[in-house]
């Protein structure tokens, strides 16, 4: 009992240490700098002298108002429609018999490897006027004239939701694999249909996972930049990010400014999250894994199978399949031009070669091997400590650690990285240049993301069996390494995987604090942007796109042999 | 014909004597402005200036060997950069390079500003447009570096030299106007800024969201109440504001939109050679907007040898041949693709407040935002 006491203690007092660190000290210089006019580093800076000045200018403009409008209705769109697919594409591949579904969901979560820029270049280069691939058809076969537009609300609605939805899928697939299926059988053994049971068993059931993904989808597009960036602007639809953005594009930067629309993010983050806690008030009443084994049972749809096929098969093709073959398409052309018979035969690997031959894209790849899995594993043990605290034990204050691992959620990369920057500059630690400065803060911004994904599995695992650790004499840290992490292995494995992925193609953070020794895969990937190489940039992407799948398949086969037998399809 | 040649010369002599002599009289004329004491760097460039020119260029070898370092930020970005920082190396291996090479001009000048405010002098030098190095010279934050390699620069840019020598410059940027010769017949080719107004280019003339520098460049050749002027009928013509110069360039070659209301030249030339049948054309009939791009010291550089060494490099002739080889603007030589005839506009930064009323009005008129 001591011994467990021990290191049940010891695991608290490191996360609490941890979590100050990470994320007390960054809010801390968000809100100061909120409250400075002086910029850090500057005397005045550390006084105790206060301003609202930055709320007065950055609230008191009706501009900041429509900006307020377009990000809310534009995350909220692209939320609501990358639920819907996403919710039907893990139903059906999960849960269902539908053919194909192995292949199907592989193809789905193979789209997180491409990185948001290049999802956005894709789809304009698919739907933009005059030159979108569906355009042109729809002038040559129908003598339709600019039927869709990429550049307006809903193209860029569009785009989000599509980059949103192997999200959606990784959550709930992984709540419904989770699932105990003698309640479905139980609803269906009363006579309730297929359709009945999703809606009153299996949905309701994951419930947490559902309010997760809600949340952070709609948390996530309110910081996305990427889309907002380069379709936004010329639509005119400006958002929080791209204001935050071009508002940090001047010198001087107005630190002041940029961190108080950092807290009006953390504001909204604050209230949903405090929503989400009362929608799932009542954690057990999610629990589904108990000390009975199971198996999830996969429903006969029958003849219906094959339009779910069907349907799946078109909404990944329009996943992953559109970025995908037009970055392949731009990577072996010459110069960019309009699918046609000239432009394949003028086709050539010289993209490939340019890349192979120029030694500075190698040591960013490594740089970038490195920190995704490094970043990755640490993220998810963290997360597994803070959920378990706060979702098995009934500590005081429990909400409060689940709150400051969500917390970054509302930071921008933008000020997120620059907070980093500024705080190893102040506090004199050599890791300025290093791989160490940008993996740190990785684990900041990628902790929501992943507690959530966690959080929803740990929701579902019975406190019977924790007791009976206890019971039984096994340690807290037995009990959690070989009981509770191996029961969460499905939740954890499609963190793992979305934050590795997440860390190895992230852009923003990496630029700020980016030197000459620890420039990753994203440098690359938006100098080549920057100086126009956008088939460079096709052929970089899809190596890229090679690495990570094996980087995933061997995170996969590693965690096999652990004994990890969930499939994330 | 003699007589302009005597002129051309006398003019050239006199230029190069007003050179020699703010480099000489520099450092008394940043203590009589007032300026704040010299550094210890700047100390070390005030005794060099005094040196004859073998002299000088020995000891800064020698000094930078002896720090074996430079910490630079360089804005010339992907190959381009790196072939920059490559051939400099390859002259001065016994330098080992921490080089940035992935930030924008503004971006370069925040950083050094960022790390002297936070008292760390990290940084030796930064490549970077000369009107980003507003705050950090307002902040007393570069070093001042006569240089006789300033002397090689062409008559035509000799506006680009800082009397204070706060900047060298060794290269520049030029903003114009372009546009696709598929979509725009001969007979409705742009010719001037106005034409950008035209209603034939309704909603095919694109821009980057607002950059001070194409307004400062209009705001030199128009003055502020021609530059409203212009943004105004330019915003009736429903522009395409669409951030990325060279995805812009692409976009338009690929067929997406008319013309490029401003825009670097330089990509669409390079895209052409790769690819002659691109449709691209340059209206040179229009003023040419020049952007100075400049050298910098800091002046708590901590290797000052090494940053003396490679803003003195950037104007030498591998350098200069390098720049003109990639298509950019070089200062002491000819360009690689606009003709001597072409009109240029030093991009001069107006005052703070001329600044905010041109942004206001480009918010208004092109951006149109509430």
């Amino acid at each position: 009992m001591k011994d467990r006491l021990g290191w049940r203690e010891a695991a608290l007092a490191l996360l609490i240490a941890v979590l100050t660190y990470q994320v007390v000290v960054p809010f801390v210089v968000i809100i100061w700098t909120s409250l400075k006019q002086a910029r850090p580093g500057e005397p005045d800076f550390l006084t105790l002298s206060f301003t609202l000045a930055n709320y007065a200018r950055a609230y008191g403009n009706a501009a900041f108002w429509h900006t307020s409008w377009n990000t809310l209705s534009f995350a909220l769109a692209a939320t609501l429609i990358a639920f819907v697919i996403g919710a039907f594409m893990a139903w059906v591949l999960a849960r269902t018999n539908t053919p194909l579904a192995g292949l199907i969901g592989f193809m789905l979560i193979g789209r997180i490897v491409i990185p948001g820029i290049l999802i956005a270049i894709s789809w304009i280069l698919v739907a933009s006027p005059n030159i979108g691939l569906v355009n042109q058809m729809a002038l040559k076969l129908l003598g339709l004239r600019n039927p869709v537009n990429v550049y307006s609300f809903w193209g860029m609605v569009w785009v989000q939701a599509l980059e949103l939805v192997p999200l959606v899928y990784l959550l709930l697939a992984a709540a419904f694999q989770a699932m105990d299926p003698r309640l479905e059988e139980a609803s269906s053994m009363t006579g309730a249909g297929n359709w009945r049971t999703l809606r009153r068993i299996s949905f309701p059931l994951a419930l947490p996972a559902v309010a997760a993904a809600l949340l952070l989808l709609f948390l996530t597009t309110i910081e996305t930049f990427e889309v907002p960036l380069l379709m936004g602007t010329r639509a005119g639809v400006r958002v929080y990010t791209t204001e935050i953005f071009y508002d940090t594009s001047r010198t001087p930067i107005d630190w002041g400014l940029s961190s108080t629309y950092a807290m009006a993010l953390l504001a909204v983050a604050l209230v949903l999250l405090l929503a989400y806690f009362r929608l799932i008030g009542h954690g057990e009443r999610y629990q589904t894994i108990t000390g009975k084994d199971f198996r999830p049972r996969r429903i006969d749809l029958r003849s219906w199978r094959y339009l779910t096929c069907a349907v799946a098969l078109l909404l990944v093709f329009l996943i992953t399949g559109v970025p995908f073959l037009m970055m392949l398409y731009a990577s072996l052309l010459p110069f960019y031009q309009a699918p046609s018979a000239a432009a394949f035969a003028s086709m050539t690997f010289d993209n490939y070669w340019t890349l192979f031959h120029n030694t500075k894209t190698i040591a960013p790849m490594i740089n970038s091997t490195i920190l995704g899995p490094a970043t990755a594993t640490a993220v998810i043990l963290l997360v597994a400590l803070i959920s378990y605290f706060v979702q098995k034990t009934r500590m005081r204050g429990r909400r409060l650690l689940d709150i400051l691992g969500f917390a970054p959620i509302a930071i921008p990369s933008v000020v997120l990285g620059a907070t980093f920057f500024w705080f190893y500059l102040i506090v004199p630690l050599p890791i300025l240049g290093t791989l160490l400065i940008i993996g740190l803060a990785y684990l900041t911004k990628y902790m929501p993301v992943a507690l959530r994904f966690v959080s929803a599995s740990m929701m579902q695992i019975h406190g019977e069996l924790d007791e009976a650790a206890q019971v039984a004499g096994v340690s807290w840290a037995r009990n959690f390494c070989k009981i509770t992490l191996p029961l969460l292995k499905p939740g954890l494995l499609a963190a793992w995987f979305w934050v590795m992925v997440h860390a190895y193609r992230e852009l923003t953070i990496a630029l700020m604090l980016a030197r000459s020794q620890n420039r990753t895969a994203a440098v690359v990937i938006f100098d080549l942007w920057e100086e126009g190489s956008f088939l460079l940039l096709g052929a970089f992407a899809v190596l890229m796109f090679v690495v990570l799948i094996a980087l995933s398949a061997a995170a996969h086969s590693i965690s096999r042999r652990f004994g990890v037998r969930e499939q994330l399809a | 014909m003699r007589s302009g040649l005597i002129t051309a010369v006398t003019r050239r002599r006199l230029a190069t004597m007003a050179a020699a002599a703010a480099i000489l009289t520099a450092p008394t004329v940043a203590f009589a402005q007032g300026a704040p004491p010299l550094t210890a760097v700047e100390k070390i460039y005030a005794e060099l200036a005094a040196l004859p020119k073998p002299e000088r260029a020995r000891r800064i070898e020698q000094g930078a060997r002896q720090e074996g370092k430079l910490v630079l930020v360089h804005t010339l970005r992907g190959p381009l950069g790196a072939g920059h920082v490559e051939l400099f190396h390859r002259r001065y291996p016994f330098l080992a390079l921490d080089v940035a090479g992935e930030v924008g001009s503004q971006d370069a000048a925040e950083r050094l500003l960022a790390e002297e405010t936070a008292g760390r002098h990290l940084t030796d030098a930064i490549v970077t447009a000369v009107m980003d190095l507003d705050e950090l010279i307002r902040r007393n934050q570069v070093a001042r570096y006569p240089t006789p390699a300033v002397e090689a620069i062409l008559p035509r840019y000799r506006a680009f030299i800082d009397p204070q020598n706060r900047w060298i410059p060794w290269f520049w940027s030029e903003h114009g106007i372009s546009y696709n010769t598929r979509l725009v017949p001969p007979e409705q080719a742009p010719r001037g800024w106005n034409d950008l107004c035209n209603p034939f280019f309704r909603g095919g003339v694109s821009f980057d969201p607002a950059e001070n520098r194409f307004l400062s460049g209009l705001n030199a050749m128009l003055g502020e109440a021609g530059t409203l002027r212009l943004l105004k009928c330019i915003g009736a013509n429903d522009p395409i504001v669409q951030r990325g110069h060279t995805q812009r360039m692409e976009l338009m070659l690929a067929g997406d939109h008319m013309v490029q209301g401003d825009n670097y030249l330089y990509h669409g030339v390079a895209m052409q050679r790769k690819n002659p049948a691109a449709p691209y054309a340059i209206v040179y009939s229009a003023p040419i907007l020049a952007t100075n791009d400049v050298a910098a010291i800091n002046r708590n550089a901590p290797n000052p040898y090494a940053a003396a060494l490679f803003a003195d490099w950037t104007l030498s002739a591998e350098s200069q041949a390098y720049l003109a080889a990639q298509l950019r603007g070089p200062v002491t030589l000819p360009h690689p693709f606009l003709p001597d005839s072409v009109e240029l506009i030093d991009n001069i930064d107006p005052p703070p407040e001329v600044m905010d009323r041109l942004l206001a009005g480009w918010y208004r008129y092109v951006e149109k935002q509430k």
